[in-house]
């Protein structure tokens, strides 16, 4: 039975990878002296420090990776597309140009969150109401998400334009997915959002096996076109709760949901809770590489998980010759 | 249950623009074997989705059991008929099982729990199901690795998992070699010696005439005859209907009427 030990590896993984995270950085920490640590009062050694810096961080990181791969997982199932990620409906697009805007007028971090949201939603909204109303397709779908990822992103180099330098370069760290910026004021409440969707995608995920056949396929069978609506808002809300809080984090999405269906079958019971967990142990491990490899500089978590995908795909495809999920 | 099983009157349907079905009629009985057949383009398959509640109409009334079609909800309905279309628009990797499984969708409520009443009626007929197709040794294979044959009898199975009285086919057989299109049509026929009632869109004139309990000629989009085999599946009915010479035999092993295109011979 495929991927039977799945969940034991992951598990295993995620608990090294979880003690590395903890203990490297731009200074080591001891992984033996992490318990006695963690029981110390905050601020007690300088070590004691970092992990109170670290921890929030990797929980942070854990979030987001497992929103993006819980939402690569609905959007390929709805779209009937491999190739779909949490970004092609327009969402990264549209948190770009609200970050991008709260960035360059110099509101605080709180308004660039909030603004990166309203962006990203607003986009959701305006690719659903179309569809809805013109009745589009899957390929319209991803069509007028494609095309207001481009309308927005040519918004974000006008901008750019006009913007001075230094906020042009604090945007566009923003747009590469750096959790150093990340506050973790949200974390409790990025927490609460995420274990809402993620349990409610887990609920469909029957849904989402007969979805992935096709419509009319999944229509015979009785799912309702409400079901599919529902799905999409929770893969959408999903991607502009990661993209407004970390920005542009990009590859997660797409992904980490082929490599488990590789390992363990297109059945998504085991599909979303092993992308969950990949997702958020891969996004954890590229962020400590990141901000591990070239001390006192920080690469941000964007261009990690962009490379490792890409090597990921061509080596595969290098590989197999062919891709077959 | 008495009354017709499909009441059909005046049905106009299309995908926008000019409408495919123009004025279609039908009335079929529960238990009937029933083949559609017609020229490209005729409305064969845009009744099969009015039948299977798929396609709205834009005129006329289409009655399932004497209840309004498009009243009954939809996952109703889905427990109540099952629907085998001509082709699967994705076919991601799953087991056999898995994929026959997925007929029970409809008639589950609630994600079910191992050892419940209706989780054990389920696999009751999951397994029921793969032993009547005869697909038990594929079981555990995966549906993309299966040839197009092996795939049509699974899917047939995902369909009689689904519902087994009433079932909608279009054009199961129409890429099938000549083994798999007579155990296919074999299976269906042993349904429909049950009772059960089949409505499938055929290309094949013969087959239909071989199987059918009534046969369905549709031209423009409304019925031209709907009759039993031997009365309208003769030279002259289907050269009206198909524009095509033939020559009528009958066929020594069924006794039915067995129609030859003659080469060379297209009318108009």
């Amino acid at each position: 039975m495929k991927g039977r030990y799945l969940f034991p590896w992951l598990i295993t993984a995620g608990a090294v990878l979880l003690v590395a995270s903890i203990s490297l950085g731009t200074a080591v920490i001891n992984p033996l002296r992490i318990p006695e640590l963690l029981a110390a009062p905050p601020g007690a050694s300088p070590d004691a420090t970092l992990l109170a810096i670290r921890l929030p961080r990797i929980a942070m990181s854990l979030l987001i990776g497992a929103s993006l791969a819980v939402s690569g997982v609905i959007f390929q199932a709805i779209l009937k597309n491999p190739l779909a990620d949490p970004y092609l409906i327009g969402v990264s697009g549209g948190g770009a140009l609200g970050a991008t805007i709260a960035i360059i007028l110099s509101l605080p971090y709180v308004l660039v969150v909030v603004c990166a949201f309203a962006g990203s939603s607003g986009v959701v909204a305006a690719v659903y109401l179309m569809s809805r109303r013109m009745r589009f397709g899957t390929a319209s779908l991803l069509l007028a998400g494609i095309a207001l990822s481009f309308i927005f992103s040519s918004s974000v180099l006008l901008l750019f334009a006009f913007a001075g330098p230094d906020k042009v370069h604090k945007a566009v760290m923003w747009l590469m997915g750096d959790m150093s910026v990340a506050r973790y004021e949200a974390l409790p409440h990025l927490g609460i959002a995420c274990a809402l969707l993620c349990s409610a995608a887990l609920a469909y995920s029957r849904h989402l096996d007969i979805i992935s056949f096709g419509d009319a396929f999944a229509a015979n069978l009785g799912v309702k076109a409400s079901s599919v609506r529902a799905l999409f808002w929770i893969a959408s809300m999903l991607a502009a709760l990661s993209v407004s809080l970390c920005g542009m984090v990009g590859f997660v999405g797409l992904m980490v949901p082929h490599f488990m269906r590789l390992l363990g079958g297109p059945r998504h019971r085991i599909l979303l809770p092993a992308s969950f967990c990949c997702g958020a142990f891969f996004l954890m491990a590229a962020d400590t590489l990141g901000r591990s490899v070239v001390p006192p500089f920080e690469i941000p978590v964007g261009v990690i998980t962009g490379f490792a995908g890409g090597i990921f795909f061509l080596a595969y495809l290098l590989v197999k010759r062919e891709y077959r999920p | 249950m008495s009354g017709p099983l499909y009441r059909l009157s005046g049905v106009f349907a299309g995908y926008g623009g000019d409408p495919v079905l123009k004025g279609m009629g039908v009335l079929i009985e529960p238990g009937e074997f029933v083949s559609i057949i017609g020229p490209n383009g005729s409305g064969k398959s845009t009744l099969l989705r009015v039948m299977a509640g798929d396609l709205k109409v834009s005129a006329g009334s289409v009655l399932f059991r004497e209840i309004e079609l498009a009243s009954i909800r939809r996952r109703e309905l889905a427990a109540s008929r099952s629907v085998v279309h001509q082709f699967l628009e994705q076919v991601p990797p799953f087991t056999v099982r898995d994929f026959v499984w997925m007929g029970r969708f409809p008639h589950r409520g609630r994600p079910h729990h191992r050892g419940s009443e209706s989780g054990d009626r389920d696999r009751g007929v999951v397994e029921q199901t793969i032993e009547l197709t005869g697909i038990g040794p594929l079981r555990n294979r995966r549906l993309d690795e299966l040839s197009g044959g092996e795939l049509q009898l699974v899917r047939i199975a995902h369909a009689l998992a689904q519902n087994s009285r009433v079932i909608l086919l279009d054009e199961p057989v129409s890429h099938l070699d000549m083994k798999h299109t007579l155990r296919l049509m074999d299976l269906l026929h042993g349904l429909h010696r049950e009772g059960s009632t089949v409505i499938t869109v055929l290309h094949d004139v013969n087959i239909a005439s071989d199987y059918s309990s009534r046969v369905l000629g549709i031209r423009g989009g409304a019925a031209a005859f709907f009759d039993a085999p031997e009365r309208v599946l003769r030279y002259d009915v289907l050269e009206a209907l198909f524009d095509a010479k033939c020559v009528t035999v009958d066929n020594p092993i069924t006794g039915r009427p067995f129609n030859y295109p003659v080469p060379g011979h297209v009318l108009k």
